[in-house]
């Protein structure tokens, strides 16, 4: 095993032991379900709901007095100042991640919540949240950089110990793809306009997207049997054999099939998309954008022909477009 | 405005509702919303911050203020006391001076006796018509007898 797997191994070990851990003791949430928190709080949202709001009108509701709106549950047992220095709290969170930051993985960004509430809550309730780390995903490459997804689940009580709701909360903790540092507007701009999902150059692959650095379509071929055969790999298909050559491709073909992608839009590339299984006209095929042409004129049997093209300002792929 | 009338016969699958949540969004609502949650990173209100050891183009609203503002259009639609759950992606980051419009989409109206449990699909966008948070909720509304 290589030094950074056994590292990644090991630093994968330790984060694990935090999954099903209680953040720390129930926290009794500082202040009891009140009006002037509710009413800040539906003043930022615009809400006028007199549910929330108007002790006159919400007598009249279902709850017979006024309730905190459900959405903000969250509220109660947030931390405050606190949150400013991550210093300022101990708990098994912070912990786990410190771990993250010291190993790299600085960024943290909120990607989901889930919430459920069995009863809407009323100025007087006193809150309990416990949280526990309830997963941590495998090590995943995101648009913002390689990261860990950590989920936590947090269930609020209420004084009678009965339950009035949960959420969890999911985050990404990353290794910024840019590294920190003073902002300029290079850098704002860059932020502003993602790149393209980097070329994967592995031990048996790299010398493929070298020469398509520098401009070059490259087939594999055998050294054995001849069979050529794409994308790269170890060994020949025919005849097993792992001695291998290539020879460059003319760059002409035709599209064998082909599908025009709109939804999700994935940073870094232009939609709508289309990608083409090219027939080079060596005898292997390739994947590819289809370029210079509208979408709805791609169509299977199209001659084509592989135009290099920059992508950014570190990244050249093999286009096809279409020729008369 | 809510409306305590509505009852689960009242909607049908596919019945849309739409609304903008807030319009120019501005920093002192991030900051207001800081304040009103407790929630006090300071990504969301430190610009040197924001644009310096994070490396953000600038501060950005709170994944759980735009969840809020998504939740006005529920609690309007669907009167009070009702919602049971609300679920959301934060699909992309909502600038200061955005203007958001949340939809709702009724998914399926399911018998529960004297209820009717509702599913809500939701998306909400940004003023390029670009989704921000997606989602979903349930709200358990009475029925007529």
């Amino acid at each position: 095993m290589s030094d950074a797997a056994s590292k990644r191994d090991a630093f994968e070990a330790k984060i694990r032991a935090y999954v099903g851990l209680k953040e720390g003791l129930p926290f009794e949430c500082p202040d009891p379900v009140n009006e002037p928190m509710i009413r800040h709080w539906c003043e930022v949202m615009g809400d006028e709901n007199p549910a929330y709001l108007d002790p006159e009108v919400a007598k009249k509701t279902a709850h017979g007095g006024i309730v905190a709106p459900p959405t903000m549950l969250q509220t109660w047992d947030m931390r405050g100042y606190a949150m400013r220095d991550p210093a300022l709290i101990q708990n098994k969170q912070r912990e786990l991640h410190k771990l993250f930051d010291d190993a790299g993985y600085t960024g943290v960004v909120a990607t989901d919540t889930e919430q459920e509430y069995k009863r809407y809550l009323r100025p007087g309730d006193r809150i309990t949240a416990e949280t526990t780390i309830e997963s941590i995903s495998e090590q995943k490459a995101t648009a913002l950089g390689i990261g860990y997804f950590v989920v936590t689940r947090t269930v609020f009580t209420d004084q009678n110990g009965e339950e009035v709701g949960w959420l969890t909360f999911r985050v990404l903790k990353f290794k910024p793809a840019q590294q920190p540092g003073a902002a300029d507007d290079d850098r704002r701009a860059a932020a502003s306009k993602p790149t393209r999902i980097r070329s994967p150059r592995g031990h048996d692959n790299a010398w493929w997207w070298e020469a398509c650095d520098e401009g070059r379509l490259l087939i594999q071929k055998c050294s054995e049997c001849g069979a050529l055969r794409h994308p790269p790999r170890t060994m020949c298909g025919k005849c097993q054999s792992t001695q291998w050559g290539s020879i460059e491709a003319s760059g002409r073909g035709c599209v064998y099939s082909y599908t025009v992608l709109h939804h999700p839009p994935i940073p870094g590339y232009d939609f709508p998309c289309p990608v083409a299984l090219i027939d080079l006209e060596e005898g292997t095929r390739i994947v590819a954008n289809v370029a210079g042409c509208e979408p709805e004129d791609i169509h299977i049997g199209m001659k084509v022909e592989c135009v290099f093209q920059d992508v950014d300002e570190t990244m050249k792929l093999p286009f096809f477009h279409a020729v008369k | 405005m809510s409306n305590p009338k509505l009852r689960c016969e009242d909607l049908s699958v596919g019945d849309q509702r739409e609304a903008v949540v807030v319009e120019n969004l501005s920093r002192t609502q991030i900051v207001q919303y800081a304040g009103a949650s407790g929630d006090f990173n300071p990504i969301h209100h430190d610009e040197t911050f924001a644009t310096g050891a994070a490396g953000y183009p600038s501060v950005f609203a709170h994944g759980m203020l735009t969840m809020g503002l998504t939740g006005k259009l529920l609690t309007d639609w669907l009167g009070d006391g009702v919602l049971r759950s609300f679920g959301v992606r934060f699909v992309s980051q909502v600038w200061p001076g955005d203007t958001l419009t949340a939809r709702g989409t009724v998914r399926s109206v399911e018998d529960r006796g004297d209820d009717g449990l509702v599913s809500i699909d939701l998306v909400t966008v940004n003023q390029k018509g670009e989704p921000v948070v997606t989602g979903s909720a349930t709200a358990l509304l009475a029925r007529s007898r």
